[in-house]
């Protein structure tokens, strides 16, 4: 009797140890892998830096865990904590691809708006000097004037172009030096008129 | 062997292998490297905060690897048998990813503390050839393509400057390197600005030459006007007689070539009439457009130099209303009314004025 008990326990510990008490969250560290991916391909390391650090955390501490259970004996293997850090890691990525994406979009938004303003302001300073009456006296002033002008919408250009390669801090930095320099022409326009282009 | 001590050495078996097996799972011969994961984290979040990813990421991610082979060594570790567990790979992982992340900060400090220092030392480099180049042009003829240049580079400065407040150090260099070469362009210019003065000098010297022995042979009066210099010199006799001080054409760094281009006209011309009814106060008409300056016009269209449509241009006068400190005139020649009311005491219809853009052989 005692016999068929110890064969009987000999047997589940075999098959316990050959099965484990768990199997290994495969599936979610896959997804978790892929979802750091897409976080690094929308630049969240550069946008949303927290996030991506916090993320990428989960990301480890769920590998480490996983390979913490993958070297214990079968049996004491339990990859409970291992998953929900990868499911925490998939969404913390989740959330960061979209919040740099937004990130991404905002700050695109905005020197999208600041070239606006400075092509309005470069489009309106040259109208105001097209209608700047040209008397003796002026003219040296308007052509002046004109070549700050062609220098300020080259810097415009210049601004565009890391605008549509997507250096959108380094734009920001460009048109803004292009506004104020179109402003002060039209500054410098109605000074002038009122000095003496009566 | 009695059954005493066969139960003897079951009970012993049965004490000493679980006690065995428990001293296996769980004596730790060492703690696992925590405190060492702990510090590559930190050293990690340190070297990102000093610029790492930007200016040394070789490096910064060389050392984040590194710290994940050693958090994932210690992992496996962590999972074996008490008894078996080695941290030492893990330890040497971790220390060495703490020494790489410190590595990769402090070569993105240094090396952003050198784009700094380099692109400071530019930028005044730049402001300085600015400023003489700015000297340099206030101090001659208006040439509105110099000022373009001048104007770009200068519009360069104010970017990098944006720049480099914002620590951005590689673009504001870029933009220094493009606001040097609108000087290396406004310097070209100028350089071939210098050869055809030096070309023309000649022609001008001649011009002058002419005028004074024609001055000293009749005794007459003549009249000789600088551009560059803004003089006007009234010779009698070959001798100066009067020196004025004189504003040109907004656009003189150049030999007149059409109507409206705002150049004061070098050739040699007569006073036509003298007036006094003029928008400018009093005023020497000048025979421009003379022989030579209707060649010149039918030269440069048939070229293509300047546009078919264009007009040689007349009226060209000394004329009062000056003395406002700037070029500023359509192509005449204006002086102060005082100095015009003296001008016209002596020169009058017939008297011959020579231009010239620069003279070195007088007065």
């Amino acid at each position: 009797m005692s016999k068929r008990i110890s064969i009987i326990v000999l047997a589940a510990v075999v098959l316990l140890s050959l099965i484990g008490c768990g199997k290994p969250p495969e599936a979610e560290m896959q997804k978790a892998n892929a979802s750091f991916d897409a976080a690094k391909a929308a630049e969240a390391e550069q946008y949303v830096p927290d996030m991506y650090r916090a993320a990428m955390d989960s990301l480890n501490a769920g590998m480490a865990l996983k390979q913490e259970q993958d070297s214990k004996f079968a049996l004491f293997r339990s990859y409970g904590k291992a998953k929900n850090l990868f499911i925490k890691a998939d969404s913390l990525a989740g959330v960061a691809t979209v919040e740099a994406a937004a990130e991404k979009e905002r700050v695109k938004a905005q020197v999208s708006d600041m070239l606006a303003t400075a092509k309005a302001a470069i489009d309106s300073a040259s109208t105001a000097l097209d209608k700047a009456p040209r008397g003796k006296g002026s003219k040296a002033e308007i052509e002046l004037m004109k070549n700050d002008l062609t220098a300020a919408q080259a810097a415009y250009d210049d601004a565009m172009n890391d605008f549509n390669m997507g250096k959108y801090l380094q734009a920001r930095t460009k048109v803004q030096a292009v506004i104020d320099r179109a402003g002060k022409v039209s500054a410098d326009i109605e000074a002038a008129k009122a000095r003496k282009w009566k | 062997m009695s059954l005493v001590k066969v139960k003897r050495a079951k009970m012993y078996a049965l004490l000493v292998v679980p006690g065995f097996l428990a001293l296996m799972m769980f004596w730790e011969r060492q703690d696992p490297p925590e405190a060492h994961l702990k510090s590559a984290r930190a050293a990690l979040d340190s070297a990102a905060a000093k610029g790492a990813l930007r200016y040394a990421e070789e490096g910064y991610r060389e050392a984040e690897r590194t710290m994940k082979n050693g958090w994932m060594e210690m992992a496996h570790q962590k999972g074996r048998v008490a008894i078996f567990r080695d941290y030492k790979v893990a330890d040497s992982l971790l220390s060495v990813a703490v020494s790489k992340a410190n590595s990769a900060g402090q070569q993105a400090f240094g090396k952003k503390r050198d784009l700094e220092t380099q692109a400071l030392s530019e930028i005044a480099n730049l402001r300085s050839e600015l400023s003489n180049w700015r000297e340099a042009l206030d101090g001659s003829l208006m040439n509105f393509r110099a000022e373009n240049y001048w104007s770009t580079a200068e519009l360069g400065l104010q970017v990098s400057d944006r720049l480099i407040r914002e620590g951005e150090y590689l673009a504001a260099m870029e933009a220094i390197a493009d606001s040097k070469d609108s000087l290396r362009q406004l310097s070209h210019l100028l350089a071939e600005y210098s050869n055809d003065e030096a070309r023309q000098l000649s022609h001008w010297r001649t011009w002058v030459q002419e005028t004074v022995a024609w001055s000293r042979s009749t005794g007459g009066y003549a009249v000789i006007v600088d551009k560059s210099a803004h003089k006007a010199y009234l010779i009698k006799g070959g001798k100066q007689f009067h020196q004025y001080e004189c504003e040109v054409g907004y656009n003189s760094a150049r030999q007149k070539a059409f109507a409206g281009d705002g150049a004061t006209p070098e050739g040699k011309y007569h006073v036509v009439n003298a007036h006094n009814g003029s928008k400018y106060y009093r005023a020497l008409m000048l025979d421009y457009p003379n022989a030579a300056d209707r060649r010149r016009f039918q030269e440069n269209k048939s070229k293509g130099i300047i546009s078919r449509h264009a007009r040689i241009g007349k009226y060209i006068e000394i004329h009062g209303g000056g003395g406002r400190n700037e070029d500023w005139t359509d192509g005449c020649v204006a002086l102060t009314n005082q100095e015009m009311d003296h001008l016209m005491r002596y020169a009058t219809a017939g008297t011959p004025v020579t231009i010239v853009r620069r003279t070195d052989n007088w007065p």
